[in-house]
């Protein structure tokens, strides 16, 4: 038998039905979700096809709200209703307005763990890859579906490795390697493949890390990305689960790949991917002195306690330029409570910071607000497409860059600190 | 046997501009969200297009949002199938889910110019225009049984009916 690639174990361990690139699979899902985008057209979906019926599994499915959380349009609010209604009948778990971005709920919850399969209405659930779990979004029919019969079908994708070489320091985050990557691979350099990433300096990525470079394999068309386990991981699995026995999706080492990319990274520096694409990256160093008028740090990318806390870091006893507004949403209650009792929040506040609820915020016009026409955004975020969070031009870019560029009112490269 | 005449987009048609943003919270019924299908791309599609008729489009088609009114739309609109050089991966499932025919086969997308006549048949695995015949790998037997069927949801009725 020859052997697999990490998608195809957790994939051979969640059905019958062979596993290999190309093969239409059914999986076996362990957890079922919706958040508030498109829960409440699930709902509609299940009660169509599915009148007065069951979810198949009501302890493995659940409810997120994050996208505009507390809601700030009545049409939320009510889908946000519609499924709290649903839940309650069904006896399903909701994590409400005062939870979080969802797929970090799940894997703070102990929900998502290492080889799980995690369903969604969120296209940015292969974010999961960072704790070794299969994540994938999927569209409001496949989650009513799931919701009944608590398994789907999928196409088992071709597998692309990825093996960096070199490694890189501080200012350079996590974040400017992921740009790096969407910039070298563009949207659709990895279009319908599950990636492994491996090297050193991915070994060396805390889990704020892994789940910013995981969050992005979206922006390069991926099904998902896959990492090495690491002892951050552990650790924050046995945090969130209270034990580490799960079966980690380790390649084999004869494993077949589509495609095996070597890069090197050593010399990188700052990135920034100018609007309107991810894939429009550049050298911040390249773009410096273009003015800023907001900065918004949060998103499922970027809203960790690592990334906030380096930010107020950054900004410790300084002030944001005059008339810079900077917005920070931590992507969860969890992190947002760890910040207040540890004082970031206090240091953020005084550097002249507004911090609003944890959920997507900024990334999804949620709770923070929009951008008007020609109001330059810096974002830590994932996507910087015309439209997706305001009128305004916006670029991506790390929590160091934003912070730099926050304190001089321009893009500034964190290397000038 | 799907036949019909080709509505003919460039790469990279995302999921916005197929069924806009602005009405994924609208609750509509399907006649209604058909006249709303590709607005932003290109304004004449829903006014003029035909039951059967083919959308044929480049690389990467229906990107962006995973919004599924982006399928359902076509299908209201009565959309035969989507040619593409290729498709994001979470089109392609919604598609299929909701039994809308979408195949890969970019020789014929470079061949097909706007308002050609197509006809595919994808039991056989042919597609034909314009007197030739572009042979493409039939899709996997699940998908295919969730396509005759309609859709997954019909699909698995019948399934588990069959079951008993
Ligand atoms: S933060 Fe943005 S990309 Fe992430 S889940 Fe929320 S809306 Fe999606």
């Amino acid at each position: 038998m020859r052997g697999r690639t990490a998608i195809e174990k957790i994939f051979a361990a969640h059905t019958e039905d062979e596993v290999a690139p190309g093969r239409v699979i059914w999986l076996e899902l362990d957890v079922r979700s919706a958040r508030d985008f498109a829960g409440a057209n699930v709902v509609k979906r299940f009660r169509e096809a599915y009148p007065g019926e069951r979810v198949a599994d009501p302890e493995r499915t659940f409810f997120t709200f994050d996208c505009n959380a507390p809601a700030n349009t009545i049409a939320y609010a009510q889908n946000q209703q519609i499924c709290r209604v649903f839940a309650r009948e069904q006896g399903i778990a909701v994590y409400d307005v005062d939870s979080g971005i969802g797929s970090h709920v799940l894997m703070e919850e102990g929900i998502a763990v290492p080889g799980a399969t995690v369903v969604g209405t969120d296209s940015h659930l292969n974010i999961l890859g960072a704790v070794g779990a299969f994540g994938q979004g999927m569209g409001d029919v496949d989650i009513a579906f799931a919701f009944r019969h608590g398994r789907t079908w999928f196409e088992v994708p071709p597998t692309m490795k990825i093996v960096l070489r070199g490694r890189y320091g501080y200012p350079v985050t996590a974040k400017d390697l992921t740009l790096f990557l969407v910039g070298k691979l563009g949207a659709r350099g990895a279009l319908g493949k599950a990636v492994e990433i491996e090297g050193e300096a991915v070994e060396a990525l805390d889990m704020a890390g892994r789940i910013t470079l995981c969050s992005m394999a979206t922006e390069m068309g991926a099904i998902s990305a896959f990492l090495p386990p690491s002892d951050p991981l552990w650790e924050f699995v046995e945090e969130a689960a209270g034990r580490r026995d799960f079966p980690y999706p380790t390649p084999d080492p004869d494993a077949e790949y589509a495609e095996v990319l070597e890069l090197d990274i050593s010399g990188l520096r700052p990135k920034i991917a100018a609007p309107p694409r991810p894939d429009n990256v550049h050298d911040v160093a390249d773009l410096e002195g273009e003015r800023v008028d907001t900065v918004f740090v949060g998103s499922c990318t970027n809203g960790r306690y690592e990334d906030i806390r380096l930010v107020a870091e950054i900004l410790k006893g300084r002030k944001v330029a005059k008339g810079l507004t900077l917005k920070v949403a931590p992507a969860t209650c969890r992190v947002w409570g760890k910040l207040l009792k540890e004082g970031w929040l206090e240091v953020l506040y005084d550097a002249g910071a507004v911090i609003t609820h944890p959920a997507c915020a900024g990334c999804a016009q949620g709770q923070i607000g929009m951008t008007g026409e020609g109001e330059v955004q810096l974002s830590t975020g994932n996507r910087n497409f015309p439209g997706k969070q305001g009128k305004g031009p916006t670029y991506l870019c790390s929590p160091a860059t934003a912070a730099a560029s926050a304190l001089r009112g321009k893009i500034t490269s964190p290397e000038r600190l | 046997m799907i036949k019909g005449r080709a509505w003919k987009y460039g790469d990279d048609v995302n999921t916005d501009v197929i069924f806009p943003g602005r009405y994924t919270y609208a609750r509509m019924e399907p006649e209604e969200m058909a006249k709303h299908a590709l607005e932003d791309l290109d304004p004449e599609f829903a006014q003029k297009v035909r039951p059967g008729d083919v959308i044929v489009a480049g690389k990467n088609f229906g990107c962006g949002s995973s919004r599924e009114q982006a399928a359902t739309c076509l299908v209201a609109a009565g959309v035969g199938a989507v040619i593409a050089k290729s498709f994001a991966r979470i089109f392609f499932r919604n598609a299929i889910n909701n039994g809308l025919l979408v195949l890969e086969i970019p020789e014929a997308v470079d061949a097909i110019r706007p308002g050609d006549e197509v006809e595919i048949d994808p039991e056989a695995g042919v597609l034909r225009h314009g007197g030739r015949e572009y042979r493409f790998p039939p899709l996997p037997p699940t998908v295919m049984e969730i396509l005759r069927d309609g859709g997954l949801i019909p699909h698995l009725k019948k399934t588990l009916s069959k079951e008993g």
